[in-house]
C-alpha cells in the first residue's frame, strides 16, 4: 500500500509531475548520450592505437622506450625465432615483426624525409588496407615496393605505379639506395607523420639497411584488457629463456591514452555531476510544493499514529518513484537518441587527423545504468529534506491550520 | 468486543485529566487556553464536551488524544500517566488505542474508502485476510456497503464521515475522540451521523468523546460537560436520548 500511495500521490498533480519527468528524462537521455559518446570516444581511440602499436611490442628496452634509433639494438634472427616461439604460446595472438629506418625518399624533381616501416605483407597488411585510398597493398616480403602516405605522395606527385629513389643509413653507418615502385596511397590519422610515412615490405627494408634483424615484435591479441597480464607472463618467460628483451603494452607505449582517459573521465563526471545538481534542484522544488501541500494529510496520519520516520520513508519513496519512472522514461530517451544518432553516420576530422573519423555514441547498459541510478539518487536525496520538514511537523498546530 | 453490544470492562477509567492547563504563547501575550480542567472518561462512555468558539475544545480534546502535551497537568491513558512517554510510545498508544474523528474528515484522498478504513490496519501486523474482513464488516456498519471503491471526492460529506468513522474504529480502540464531527454537514445528516456515533457506542463499548459546539448534538450523549474560558462549566447527564 505504501508504493501504491507513493505512486498515486506522484500522479496528484500532472503537470507538476510532468515537469519533473521531464527534467529528469531529459537529463538522463543527456547523461546517457555523453556517456555513450565518451565510451565511443575512447573505445575508438584504444581500438586505432592498439592496431598501430598491437597490443604489446617486444623488443630492446631503449628502442621500445624512444631512447635508441631501432638500428643500434636489432633482434637478430636466432633471436626472433625464440621470441615467436615463446609469444605462441599466448592464446589467440597474432605476431609481426618490424623494421623501422629513416631516410630519404625523392626522385630527380626532389627529395624529402622518410620515416618507413618495414612490415611482413602477410602479416599485418589487412589492418592497413582499410587507410589505403589508391592502389594495392604491399604484396610481398621481398618486393620493392612501397606504399606512400597520401600527402607524402602529394608532396612528391607520385601516383600508384611510379617509380621513386628511397636511401638510409645502413646498420654500419654507410648509405644505401635503392627504386621503388610505388603501389599504393594510406592515410594516417595523423597528419603530420603521413608526410614522411612509408610502408616497405619488411625483407626489403632489410636489405635496405643491411640486417637480418628486425626492430620490434608487435603482438595482437583478442582481448585489449589482458596486455598487462600477459606482459608479465611474457617478460617471465623470456627472462626464463635468457632474452634481455623487454614486453611493452600499447598503453606503455601511448601514454597520452592515458590522459586522454582522464580527460574524457573527468568529461563524464562533471556532466553527471550537473545532471545530479539539475535534476535535484529541480525536484526539490517540484517536491517542496507538493509535500508542503499534504501539511493537514500528514498531521492526520500523524494523529492516528503513524510515526514520523514512516511518513519520511513514504516521502522519498515518492520522490525515487519519480526518479524511477523519470529515468525510465530517460533511459528510453537515450536509447532512441543513440540509435538515431547513429543512424545519422555523422563524421568528423579530429584536429591534426586526415580521415573524417564516424562520431558514435554507445548505446548499452554501462551508459545507461549509471544516469538511471543517478536519477534515483537524486530524487532520492532531494525528498530527505522537505520529506523530513514536513513529516516532523507539530501534528497539534498543523491540524488547526486550515 | 465487537458487536455483541456487551461490555465487560464498563466503567473502567479510560481517559483522564488531572488539572491540566494550557497556555499558548502569542508573542509576547500568553493565551490560557484551558484553565485546571480535570475530566474523566469510562469505558462505554459517550461524553458530549460544548462550548462556544474559542472555548478550548480542541485544545482539550489534542491532550486527550495524546496528540498534544499540557503545560501543566497530567492526562492518564488507561489509568496510567502519560507525560514521561516518548512520542514513539504515544504515536503506539494513539494506532493501538485511539480513533479520532475531524470536523473536516481528513480522508486521504488518493485512497479509495475502503483503503482509507484499511490504513490504520497496516501498522498492526494484521493478515491481509483479518484486514479485509474488518474493512468490510466495518463499511457496512457504517452504512457504505458497496461504497468501498469510491473515492474520498465522490462520497458526499455525510458519507465520508461515516468512512472517516470507520477508519477510527478498524483498529478496535478503547475510545474515540471526535472534534466538531457534524460541523461540516447539514443538520439532517449531522443527526445520522450522531445516531450512527450512539449505535456504535453500544455496540462496540468503546468510549466516545465528542466536542462540539452544535446544540444538535448533547442529546445523543450520556453525559455533557460544558466547557467556557478553558474551564469545565458543569456536568449533566441525558435523560432522553433520540432513539
Ligand atoms: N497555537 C495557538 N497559539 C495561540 N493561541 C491558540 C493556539 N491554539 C488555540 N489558541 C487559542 O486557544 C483558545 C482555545 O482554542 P481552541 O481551538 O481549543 O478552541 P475551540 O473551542 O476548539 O474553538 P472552535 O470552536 O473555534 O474550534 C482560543 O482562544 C484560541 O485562540
Ligand atoms: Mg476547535
Amino acid at each position: 500500500m505504501n508504493l501504491k500511495l507513493a505512486l498515486r500521490n506522484v500522479f496528484r498533480n500532472r503537470r507538476r509531475t510532468l515537469f519533473s519527468l521531464l527534467v529528469i528524462g531529459v537529463g538522463v537521455t543527456l547523461l546517457s548520450f555523453v556517456l555513450g559518446f565518451v565510451a565511443e570516444a575512447l573505445r575508438s581511440t584504444e581500438r586505432s592505437l592498439a592496431l598501430e602499436l598491437g597490443a604489446l611490442q617486444v623488443g630492446d628496452a631503449r628502442v621500445l622506450e624512444g631512447r635508441a634509433s631501432g638500428l643500434e639494438a636489432l633482434i637478430s634472427p636466432s633471436d626472433l625465432d625464440k621470441v615467436v616461439g615463446l609469444v605462441r604460446t599466448v592464446e589467440g595472438s597474432r605476431i609481426s615483426p618490424q623494421l623501422n629506418f629513416a631516410g630519404l625518399i625523392g626522385n630527380e624533381k626532389g627529395s624529402t624525409l622518410l620515416l618507413a616501416r618495414g612490415v611482413v605483407p602477410e602479416d599485418c597488411m589487412a589492418d592497413y588496407v582499410c587507410m589505403l585510398v589508391a592502389g594495392r597493398p604491399l604484396a610481398e616480403r621481398e618486393a620493392r615496393e612501397v606504399v606512400l602516405g597520401e600527402r607524402l605522395a602529394g608532396k612528391l606527385n607520385l601516383r600508384p605505379g611510379d617509380t621513386v629513389n628511397v636511401a638510409a643509413g645502413t646498420v654500419n653507418g654507410t648509405l644505401n639506395a635503392s627504386t621503388v615502385t610505388v603501389v599504393g596511397t594510406l592515410r594516417l590519422s595523423n597528419a603530420q607523420l603521413e608526410e614522411r610515412f612509408a610502408l616497405v615490405p619488411l625483407g626489403f627494408a632489410q636489405r635496405l639497411v643491411r640486417t637480418t634483424g628486425v626492430e620490434r615484435v608487435l603482438i595482437w591479441i583478442e582481448d585489449l584488457a589482458e596486455a598487462p597480464q600477459v606482459r608479465t607472463q611474457l617478460e617471465q618467460r623470456l627472462k626464463d629463456a635468457g632474452l634481455s628483451f623487454s614486453v611493452r603494452t600499447w598503453q606503455d607505449l601511448s601514454p597520452f591514452f592515458e590522459s586522454i582517459g582522464t580527460f574524457w573521465r573527468a568529461f563524464s563526471g562533471l556532466t553527471s555531476l550537473a545532471i545530479f545538481v539539475l535534476v535535484f534542484f529541480s525536484v526539490l522544488e517540484v517536491l517542496t510544493i507538493s509535500f508542503l501541500e499534504r501539511t493537514r494529510e500528514v498531521a492526520t496520519v500523524r494523529a492516528l499514529g503513524v510515526p514520523w520516520s514512516r511518513v519520511f520513508g513514504n516521502f522519498v519513496l515518492e520522490g525515487m518513484a519519480v526518479g524511477f519512472l523519470g529515468g525510465l522514461a530517460g533511459v528510453m530517451g537515450g536509447i532512441f537518441l543513440g540509435l538515431v544518432f547513429n543512424a545519422l553516420g555523422l563524421t568528423f576530422v579530429p584536429p591534426g587527423g586526415t580521415m573524417p573519423q564516424p562520431i558514435r555514441v554507445a548505446v548499452g547498459l554501462q551508459t545507461l545504468v549509471v544516469p538511471f541510478l543517478l536519477a534515483l539518487l537524486a530524487t532520492a536525496a532531494s525528498s530527505v529534506y522537505p520529506g523530513w520538514k514536513n513529516a516532523r511537523l507539530n501534528v497539534a498546530e498543523a491540524l488547526r491550520a486550515v | 468486543m465487537n458487536g455483541q453490544g456487551f461490555c465487560y470492562a464498563r466503567g473502567d477509567p479510560v481517559l483522564q485529566a488531572q488539572k491540566v492547563s494550557k497556555i499558548y504563547a502569542l508573542g509576547k501575550e500568553k493565551v490560557k487556553a484551558l484553565d485546571e480542567v480535570d475530566f474523566l472518561s469510562t469505558q462505554g462512555d459517550f461524553v458530549v464536551i460544548n462550548g462556544p468558539s474559542g472555548s478550548g475544545k480542541t485544545t482539550l480534546l489534542n491532550l486527550l488524544a495524546l496528540i498534544d502535551r499540557p503545560s501543566q497537568g497530567e492526562v492518564l491513558f488507561e489509568g496510567k500517566p502519560t507525560s514521561k512517554l516518548s512520542e514513539r510510545d504515544l504515536a503506539f498508544l494513539r494506532r493501538q488505542r485511539i480513533g479520532l474523528v475531524f470536523q473536516t474528515f481528513n480522508l486521504i484522498p488518493v485512497l479509495t474508502a475502503a483503503e482509507n478504513v484499511e490504513y490504520p490496519l497496516l501498522l498492526l501486523n494484521l493478515s491481509r485476510q483479518e484486514r479485509e474482513q474488518r474493512v468490510r464488516s466495518l463499511l457496512e456498519e457504517v452504512g457504505l456497503d458497496g461504497l468501498g471503491r469510491r473515492r474520498p471526492d465522490e462520497l458526499s460529506g455525510g458519507q465520508r464521515q461515516r468512512v472517516a468513522i470507520a477508519r477510527a474504529l478498524v483498529t478496535q480502540p478503547r475510545v474515540v475522540l471526535a472534534d466538531e464531527p457534524t460541523a461540516n454537514l447539514d443538520s439532517t445528516t449531522g443527526k445520522q451521523i450522531m445516531g450512527l456515533l450512539q449505535n456504535l457506542n453500544g455496540e462496540h463499548c468503546v468510549t466516545f468523546v465528542v466536542v462540539t459546539h452544535d446544540p444538535a448534538v448533547p442529546p445523543y450523549a450520556q453525559r455533557v460537560l460544558d466547557i467556557r474560558d478553558g474551564k469545565i462549566q458543569g456536568e449533566r447527564y441525558v435523560a432522553d436520548r433520540p432513539a
